[in-house]
């Protein structure tokens, strides 16, 4: 398997309300611009449904579950079919919960107003992004240091001297 | 409430990862907010799946049209497992088969051939919820 | 030959359409190699019909929409191949079917023609099965990179660089293309065959796959004389997807002269290099 990092970004499908289309959107925006290189959208739908592929790299890999309502089905359902989330939010929190539990959008008919929305999800998806990935090297120095220490004066007892 | 209730449920799968996933949802929406929405409503697949009580309580033993984006059949498969009786699966697969070479966009965003295959998929699902209609 | 599914009916006793389910599932069994399940023995000890289910194709026959038979399966994590329900054949037949749970002939007769169009649905899968590759085993390694898994068979199988195979029985091959061209080329819409009669060069042209993202030349691994092709893909170019070494196979050849060809073909070891690095260097 390939050493790179990659954090899954579970966002919801969001079909009933505007926070969904919102997720979804700033979710794409991680993937086509922000960090192609380190993200994975896993699909909502197919994690559901029982999706192999999807399942086996949330439980391998860190997740950010991205959620459109307080329903949090994103990071209800990475929680019970692949483990804790490593950070989850509800985008309510940044848009406002009546602008979230408004109806939902067709792409079709996004406004400035909305792409601001989007952006400012994708700007919260981003900061919350690099602190999985700080935490995540931080560990891995760690863990390096401890295998490190434990065989350094070289007559293979654990003294660490 | 009554009213709502005998409306057609039409899901789509709404998959993130693939142009289809969003052709699916953008002619689910269509056809319930622009084509019927005296007839039509619809249901987020997430909310069926995680047994959110109103949603399933809205689609058990109701008919339901199912548009799925690939031939994995999310939501055909999960509708039925909640008790809902999917009428008919479209699958987002099919329409492109009628249109070889088309560049629809990508599951961000569509392009111009990409909304045609969107407006012929909620006009065959449109006819399907104004049958069902006649004979609910 | 005949239908060789694992039939699970919903067995529902007090509805004459669950008494109907039940009637067609035993005319699958007697006029077929098809085993049934008890769902009811299944609910409490799935051991028993655990390979069963895994080994042979699963027929899901509900009587009605509340679906039982269906729940089961999802419940057991089964994969269902084939549904019936027996209120949607009596609405698409357009039959009248009685409420007594003792089958009268309009009951019957239901039932033996939903049996009988199951048998001719199998006999034509059958007519795109080529000749039967009796020794294949399906044993996968498996590559992950990201959440995509790239499965290639261990033993039995050659490989070009081109990402085709090929499986060799006596002077008969079948071709097909590996697990690395169906992830690239995701939802396969298109497939275009290649003739039948067709004399093919090691490394010409076998046919062709399209999805959304590109077309795909299908490389032929070996030389020889198209003697059969997947008829399932005209139809549904997505049994490719599903599963590119089994069901979604391409075409079958006779072959010229599979010595000279193998000098130019990887087997298991050298094609795992060659998608490992086909797969770290590029992003699918």
């Amino acid at each position: 398997m390939s050493d790179e990092v990659k954090i899954g970004v579970v966002s919801c499908s969001g079909e009933d309300c505007l926070g969904g289309t919102i997720s979804r959107l700033a979710t794409r925006k991680m993937l086509d611009e922000i960090r192609p290189d380190e993200t994975v959208t896993i699909c909502l739908p197919l994690f559901l449904a029982g999706g192999a592929e999807e399942r086996g790299f949330a439980e391998a890999y860190p997740t950010l579950a991205v959620d459109g309502c307080d329903k949090l089905c994103a990071k209800r359902a990475t929680e019970k079919y692949s483990g804790k989330v490593s950070d989850a939010f509800d985008v309510s929190s940044l848009i406002g919960k009546e602008a979230a539990e408004s109806k939902p959008l067709s792409t079709r008919y996004l406004t400035e107003e909305h792409q601001e929305m989007v952006n400012k999800v994708a700007k919260e998806i981003r900061i919350r992004f690099e602190n999985i990935l700080s935490d995540y090297y931080k560990n891995a120095a760690q863990r390096i240091k401890e295998s490190g220490n434990a065989s350094n004066c070289g007559c293979g007892c654990t003294c660490g001297k | 409430m009554s009213s709502m209730s005998k409306k057609v449920k039409v899901i789509p799968c709404s998959g993130m990862g693939k142009v289809h996933g969003l052709v699916a949802r953008e002619a689910a929406l269509k056809v319930v907010s622009e084509l019927c929405p005296a007839d039509a409503e619809t249901v987020c697949l997430a909310y069926i799946v995680t047994g959110d009580d109103e949603a399933k309580e809205k689609i058990e033993g109701a008919p339901c049209l199912t548009l799925d984006g690939c031939p994995k059949m999310c939501a055909a498969k999960n509708v039925e497992l909640a008790g809902g009786i999917v009428k008919k699966g479209y699958r987002v697969v099919d329409i492109f088969k009628g249109h070889r070479g088309v560049k629809p966009g990508n599951a961000t965003a569509l392009t111009e051939e990409g909304w045609l295959l969107v407006d012929e998929l909620a006009d065959k699902v449109k006819e399907n919820v104004l049958e069902l209609g006649k004979e609910g | 030959m005949s239908s060789r599914y694992a039939v699970l009916p919903c067995n529902g006793l007090d509805k004459s359409v669950g008494c109907i389910a039940r009637e067609i599932a035993l005319g699958l069994v007697d006029r077929s190699e098809s085993d049934l399940i008890c769902p009811v023995l299944f609910r409490v000890s799935d051991a028993r019909y655990s390979k069963m289910a895994a080994e042979k194709p699963l027929l899901v026959i509900d009587g009605c929409s509340t679906r039982c038979a269906s729940k089961l399966a999802a419940e057991k994590g089964l994969k269902v191949a084939k549904k019936i329900t027996v209120t949607e054949e009596v609405k698409n037949r357009n039959v009248k079917v009685g409420k007594s749970l003792k089958l009268g002939d309009s009951e019957l007769e239901l039932a033996g023609s939903v049996v009988e169009e199951l048998l001719k649905e199998e006999k034509k899968e059958e007519s795109a099965a080529g000749h039967e590759f009796s020794t294949i085993t399906y044993d996968y390694e498996i590559y992950k990179k990201d959440k995509f898994i790239f499965r290639v068979p261990r033993t039995g199988f050659y490989f070009n660089e081109n990402d085709c195979w090929v499986v060799v029985e006596g002077n008969r091959a079948r071709v097909g293309v590996a697990d690395y061209v169906q992830q690239s080329l995701s939802d396969i819409m298109f497939f275009t065959p290649p003739a039948i009669g067709a004399e093919i060069e090691q490394f010409g042209e076998l046919g062709s796959i399209e999805s959304g993202k590109a077309v795909f030349e299908v490389i032929s691994p070996v030389s020889g004389v198209v003697t059969a092709v997947n008829e399932n893909l005209i139809s549904a170019p997505e049994l490719i997807n599903e599963n590119p070494y089994e069901k979604g196979w391409i075409a079958e050849l006779e072959l010229t002269d599979f010595e000279s060809d193998k000098e130019f073909l990887l087997d298991f070891e050298g094609y795992f290099k060659v998608l490992k690095r086909k797969v770290d260097e590029f992003h699918v």
